[in-house]
């Protein structure tokens, strides 16, 4: 009897232990919230793609890529819409929330009058987004417009968003937010490729091209499958550049750098 | 019963309007097939950016239209066959499925254990568009598509010229449509330049990619660019042949007011 006591005492003791070595480990989330170019795209409109979609890849089993960003939102409409809210509520601590916005903000009335949100109101929706994300012991990254595509007479990339990404970095200073440069760091590689290759980024299509776009399409803020990766590179290695923990999750391939005998 | 002619008349009329008709609308649904390598298939996740020009390919139809890419990493027309690939799609067909067949890069390799001789590549492919026909399916002829590569003066160079010949021949005395992937990527290729190529393929600096941390410098293996444009150079020649599958061509209104 006095055995019987002291089996069943164990038993317990070994199945409260297994339930907190059991669970597994809760994953990251990594919300992304932002415009077009950013967000995910149906098969029915491809080539393009936002960078968040190749972004997701590079990730191991431990985060989870949330992509709400919402092509042609402004962080006003963003928030007008309840788009934001449902995040918030659903945040947990360790989560993340990467938020790109601007080229809707920054749309000038009368024509974008229904997105326009002028760079006061710009960072107080950012800041907004700021606290309720620390709210919940989450963490967020704020990351610039990504640059449009655009070069002057002398072939020198073109700054489209001055002022939003200035206030971008002022509320980075200010909230000790990180800040991923995209702005820059992606016009200084549309640079380097030249006014002609940039445009191999973006959603340049002849017409009769892609049966999605029997017109073509010259678009130079839309970017394809390629760019779109090419940008989310930018942001993930930045992500490791400025040490932020989530960079820990990132993959770590092990494919070899050779090259296929057979071509050379 | 004023008009008992003209009722039969009718009545005939009707019989043969349904019997036109179920000529002329297309059976509900195809499966394309891609039979393939590397080149063409669908890829792990680990091994983003590189892409084979059949993923790409799947976004052109409409929803009368499932691709199937059983295309796969290594493969010759030998190794597609011993596995049981070829069989997983010819045991599937229906009539007016489409097979779209693309190999050599890994026949065409002495030192590989995929290596097919040229007499067994020709019989191989014969096998495969045979046995297409046999099931009211309609085969197309790929050469491979081109690697890149250029002589010291930045003229493109052919890598499959043995092969190519295979399969223009066989097409040709099979009368099989063709597709001359491998001359038409030559092209694109040597449009694009020595350099700018690069883009076309995948090409990734060290520390540009967390698949490939020490870089890569493939000339085999496409970008999602490269294998975009090439995948776009197999529809224009669906449509430029005038195979029925381009009445599947997925219609878009984007950008039509």
């Amino acid at each position: 009897m006095k055995d019987k006591k002291y089996l069943c005492a164990m038993l317990c003791g070994v199945l409260l232990l297994m339930s907190f070595t059991l669970s597994p480990p809760r994953k990251i989330k990594v919300y992304l919230i932002g415009d077009s170019t950013m967000c995910l795209y149906p098969t029915k409109q491809f080539p393009i793609n936002g960078w968040g979609m190749p972004f997701a890849n590079y990730f191991d089993e431990g985060v989870t890529i949330d992509n709400r960003a919402k092509g042609g939102r402004s962080t006003r409409t963003f928030l007008a819409e309840n788009r934001w809210q449902p995040i918030a509520d659903s945040l947990n601590a360790g989560d993340y929330v990467l938020m790109q916005f601007g080229h809707n903000d920054e749309g000038p009335p009368p024509q974008y009058a229904d997105r326009y949100t002028p760079v006061p109101d710009y960072k107080v929706n950012l800041i907004k987004f700021i606290t309720e994300t620390r709210a919940k012991n989450a963490i967020p990254i704020l990351i610039t417009p990504v640059s449009r595509r655009g070069f002057d007479k002398d072939g020198k990339a073109k700054e489209t968003h001055i002022p939003y990404t200035k206030a971008v970095f002022e509320i980075g200073a200010e909230y000790k937010v990180p800040v991923i440069d995209l702005d820059k760091m992606s016009r200084d590689y549309y640079q380097q490729l030249g006014p002609d290759r940039s445009k191999l980024l973006f959603m340049e299509l002849d017409s009769a091209e892609h049966p999605n776009y029997p017109l073509g399409r010259h678009d130079n803020t839309h970017f394809n499958e390629y760019g779109a990766r090419k940008m989310a590179q930018i942001v993930l290695n930045d992500l490791k550049a400025q040490h932020i923990p989530l960079a820990d999750h990132i993959v770590k391939g092990t494919n070899a750098p050779t090259v296929n005998p057979q071509a050379k | 019963m004023k008009y008992p002619f003209f009722k039969l008349k009718l009545s005939v009329f009707c019989l043969f309007a349904v019997l036109f008709m179920s000529f002329w609308i297309p059976p509900g649904h195809v499966t394309v097939y891609l039979a393939g390598d590397s080149t063409m298939s669908d890829k792990a996740v680990k091994a983003y950016p590189e892409t084979g020009w059949g993923i790409p390919f799947h976004a052109f139809f409409d929803s009368t239209v499932t691709v199937k890419n059983i295309a796969k990493n290594g493969r010759s027309t030998k190794s597609f066959i011993a596995e049981g690939l070829w069989s997983s799609i010819s045991d599937n067909l229906n009539a007016g499925d489409y097979v779209l067949i693309q190999f050599g890069h890994n026949d065409e390799v002495p030192t590989k254990a995929t290596y097919t001789p040229e007499a067994d590549y020709t019989a191989n492919l014969v096998k495969f568009v045979t046995e297409t026909r046999s099931k009211g399916a309609i085969p197309v002829l790929i050469t491979p598509v081109a690697r890149r590569k250029f002589d010291s003066e930045g003229k493109v160079q052919g890598t499959h010229n043995v092969y190519s010949a295979l399969v223009r021949k066989v097409a040709a005395e099979q009368n099989v449509p063709l597709i001359d992937l491998d001359m038409e990527a030559q092209a694109l290729i040597q449009k694009f330049g020595v350099d700018d190529s690069k883009m076309l393929f995948n090409y990734l600096a060290p520390g540009e990619n967390p698949n490939y941390p020490d870089g890569k410098s493939d000339d085999t293996h496409f970008s999602e660019l490269g294998a975009r444009k090439v995948a776009e150079m197999v529809l224009a020649d669906i449509k430029s042949m005038k195979l029925d599958l381009t009445n599947r061509i997925v219609i878009s209104h984007f950008g039509i007011k």
